[in-house]
This record gives structure tokens, sequence and C-alpha cells, in this order.
């Protein structure tokens, strides 16, 4: 069965997978923050939101809009750069070159890393491998259309 | 407190005639039996903040190194502390990051796949070697400045030492990293000039620790993080961005560290706000003067251009804008700090096009 990866289905994948392999994140460390993945669609937003407590995936939550975020950043970009990079994940078996989280939220112009408090942005770079890890398990998550 | 029970029989001498102690067994005046329940991870330094162990006093009742809630005796040696109170040191998330960095330790040896190093082309393998060569200058203060000051560092306030610590580790195996990238592929060791020690000079000569924390963890700490997360685009290979994305996330721990003490210092002590407001004032010039060294921003253009000859319509754009990135966090961390930089910063702001308003928009809502 494949998911679209604008979907709760799909991230449970890939909380299910983390939490399946904790051997892949135990050299990275744990890792304790609660992200926001914002995919831009015409149709509306998607947004889901990622607790990592340890060395898992504690949750997996769509958010309504509206509110205020309740989430240390929020991960905002268009749902074609997100699906960029799952499909580049999907063809080399984790993300490279300019497809990683982090070179995608550098400059913010394809995503962008935002939030209201540097201390929860500055979280992103502290766990910025886990969640890379995270997304890279992808790889094992048939994407659908 | 802990159990007193008498356990008359016990001698009073050793075999050898020396008086015997058992005050230990008999009673003291700590707290007994708290039992800890260890968390998923195992057993934490959070999990054993319980009682009175997880007290942390204002002002520590002695200056020795006898362990924060311990049965202590009152003649107990003066070790000569001078940061004695809990705003000289302090941070309200130091005891995480002290679990945080402990679990996240890697090394410079076994997680970097230097096996995959390529050759270069010259431009690059001198840009990537001047870049380690300052790098590799420039890290060891961030170990050398918390060891300038632990040891006149309350010990009431271990978290905050042990935190310290691995910072110390950290930034060993920062310097380690970057010499072994410039000596790792056919290069070397680059050029080190006078404005670098400049920069670490004015660290490492600040009066008080605070001051030395807001130029060591908010302005240059934060300025080499964003150099890090910048290693997406400087980096030549896989094997330097995954030296730049390990180091990076040392480096935010220590930011994080640094942005919270300043913040409960101020909380604490108001008055401490213009003395690190002093030092930045200084600081700021130094690191603008330190970041546009023709060395560093020559190299680091390079980089970014992925060679010399895109160096004048992309490199060093490239560079501006992400210069721009670098101090748009530096304010934005200082407002989070609860100091207010806007109106007082040497930083050009205008002139390089830095927009204040998501900056105090950000702190608003983070206050």
């Amino acid at each position: 069965m494949s998911a679209r990866v604008d979907t709760v289905a799909f991230f449970d994948a890939l909380a299910a997978e983390m939490n399946a392999h904790p051997e892949r994140f135990e050299l990275l460390g744990s890792a304790d923050m609660v992200a926001e993945v914002v995919m831009n669609r015409p149709e509306g937003d998607f947004r889901v939101r990622l607790a990592f407590e340890g060395l898992g995936c504690s949750g997996v939550t769509e958010v309504e809009g509206g509110g205020a975020p309740d989430c240390d950043f929020r991960l905002v970009g268009p749902l074609a750069a997100w699906q960029g990079m799952f499909a580049d994940i999907a063809a080399n078996g984790r993300a490279t070159g300019l497809w990683t989280i982090n070179s995608l939220a550098l400059l913010g112009t394809e995503i962008a890393c935002v939030g209201d408090d540097p201390m929860g942005l500055d979280k992103f770079s502290r766990f910025n491998q886990s969640l890379q890890e995270f997304f890279d398990g992808a790889r094992q998550v048939p994407v659908g259309a | 407190m802990a159990e007193t029970v008498a356990y008359p029989d016990l001698p009073t001498e050793s075999p050898m005639g020396a008086p015997l102690d058992w005050a230990w067994l008999r009673g003291a005046k700590s707290e007994w039996g708290v039992h800890p329940k260890p968390s998923a991870r195992g057993l934490t330094m959070l999990d054993i903040a319980t009682g009175t162990y997880g007290e942390v006093p204002d002002r520590p009742k002695h200056r020795s190194m006898a362990p924060r809630g311990a049965d202590v005796d009152d003649d107990t040696a003066d070790m000569g502390y001078i940061l004695n109170r809990k705003t000289d040191v302090w941070a309200d998330n130091v005891v995480e990051l002290y679990e945080e960095a402990v679990a996240r330790q890697w090394s410079a040896t076994r997680d970097i796949p230097w096996g995959e190093l390529t050759e270069l082309p010259s431009d690059l393998e001198h840009a990537i070697c001047q870049l380690c060569t300052l790098l590799t200058e420039v890290e060891m203060i961030a170990a050398d400045l918390p060891a300038k000051w632990m040891w006149r560092l309350n010990h009431d306030f271990i978290e905050a030492k042990m935190f310290l610590c691995t910072q110390i580790m950290d930034e060993a195996r920062h310097a380690e990293v970057f010499r072994k990238r410039a000596l790792a592929n056919g290069g070397g060791l680059l050029l080190s000039r006078s404005g670098p020690t400049s920069l670490l000079r004015t660290i490492i000569e600040a009066k008080t620790y605070t001051q030395a924390s807001a130029l060591m963890h908010l302005l240059g700490e934060g300025f080499v993080l964003d150099i890090f997360r910048m290693g997406e685009l400087i980096a030549p290979t896989d094997v330097e961005k995954r030296i730049f994305r390990m180091c990076m996330q040392d480096e935010a721990r220590h930011v994080a560290y640094g942005t919270m003490h300043l913040r409960y210092a101020v909380e604490h002590d108001p008055d401490v706000a213009e003395e690190i407001h002093e030092a930045l004032d200084v600081g700021e010039g130094v690191l603008i003067d330190f970041g546009t060294a023709p060395d560093v921003s020559t190299a680091l253009a390079v980089l970014l251009a992925g060679g010399t000859e895109h160096v004048e319509d992309k490199g060093f754009p490239l560079s501006m804008e992400l210069t721009v990135k670098q101090l748009t966090s530096y304010l934005a961390r200082c407002e989070r700090a609860g100091l207010n930089r806007l109106e007082r910063t040497q930083i050009p702001l205008d002139m390089l096009g830095i927009d204040v308003e998501p900056i105090k928009a950000a702190a608003g809502s983070a206050r």
C-alpha cells in the first residue's frame, strides 16, 4: 500500500519505521522536539505535528489551521518541494545534495524553517540529523501519487 | 534525613589504633531514600533532581567541592570560588542540555567517512583548507573559555559545570575534525591571520563569566553555528557536509545554553544587562572585522561559488545573503535572552538590509 506524502498515513508510516529501528538513531542520540510540517497546496495546507522523544517518534497529529502553533519550529514549503525531497530519498536511499532538509531550509527559498522562538528554531539545528534520518525512513515507505 | 540507627556495638578504633567515625552510618543530616525513577532512556540528571537534591541554591552556603545535598562540615575548605550566585552561571535548560550532550557525542575518527574523500580542484581544496585552518583556530576558544572559569564556579552548580565539560569535549572534537580535514586530502593548514586572534582575545579577556558567555555563546558560537549550517552550500563533498552537520548539532547546544544563561541572569539581576551590552558593543565590532577579514570572506565565497570562476557573480552575493541570516539569527537570540540590541547594535542594519520587524514580533510573542 502506498500513501501520498501529504497524508497522516505517510507520516505514521515514517514514525513506525523510526520506532522499529532505534538502532539507526542510537548513534545520533536521543532527540526531544516537536516539529510541524506544513505543505502548501492549492486546496489548502496540509499540516502535521511530529513529536520526538528519545529515540522515537511519539506522536503524529494532523493540525487544523488557526491557533498558536504548539511546536518548536515549523517547516513550511510547497507540496512540490516536499515531494521532491521524498522522491530523492526514494531514489538514493537518503536525501542527497540540496535535497536534505537542512539544505532546503537554509535559504528558505524551497522550505522555510520558521518559529516564534529562537530557542525552538535552534532545535532544528540541535537535532537536525535525527530529523533527517526520520525523513530518510521514506526509502522504506512506498509513496503514492 | 537519613534514618538514625545506633549500631551500638561498632568498634571505636581501627585495628591500628586509629579513631573511627561512624557518623555516616548513624544518621547524616542529608536526605535519604529519594528513590528516583529512571525514565525510558535511563536514569537522567533530570530524574535525580528530586527532593532537596533538585534544589539549586541562589547563593550556596559553602565554597567547597562538597556535593550539593550532602551533610557538609561547617569548616569545609574554601576553594576560592568567585562565581557563587546562581545568576552567574545558571540556565533553566542546562540539565537537559547536559543529558543531550552526553547522548549525542560522536567521533571524528569513526563517524566521518574519511575514505570517501576525493581529489578536488586546487582552488576548492585551498578554500576548504583555509576555512578549516580558521575553524581549527577559533573552535578551541570555546574550550579554553569555560576551562578558564570552571575552577572558579561554585560546586553547587554542578550541572552547569558538567555541561561546560561537555562543551570542552565538543570543541576538542571540532578542532580535531577540522585539523584532520585540512590534512586529509592532499592540502594542509593555510593562513592564520591576526584578525581571529583579536576576536579570541576579546572573548578570553572578558571581565566576568556572563560577559564572556555573551561574547562566546551568543555572538561567537552563534556566528559559527550559521557557518556550520551553511555547510550544505559550502562543503565540496558529502564528507565535509557530514562534518558540518555533526558540528552544527553540538554548536547549537552551546548557543542554547548561552542564550538561556543570559536570560536567567538578566531576569534575576536586571543590572547585569548593561554589563552584557557593553561586552557586545565591543564584541560586535570585533566580530564584523573577523567576518569581513579578506581571507575568511574570500575562502567562503569560493566555496559558495563552487570555485573561483563564479566567485563574483555567485560567491559574494550568496555570502552576503548568508551574512544577513547570521546577523538576523544573532539579534533574534539577543531578544530571546532579554537583551534588546536592536536599538544599540553596532551592526549596520540598514546597509545590510536586515528587517528588524520579524525579530521584534517574534520577541514579543516569545516573552
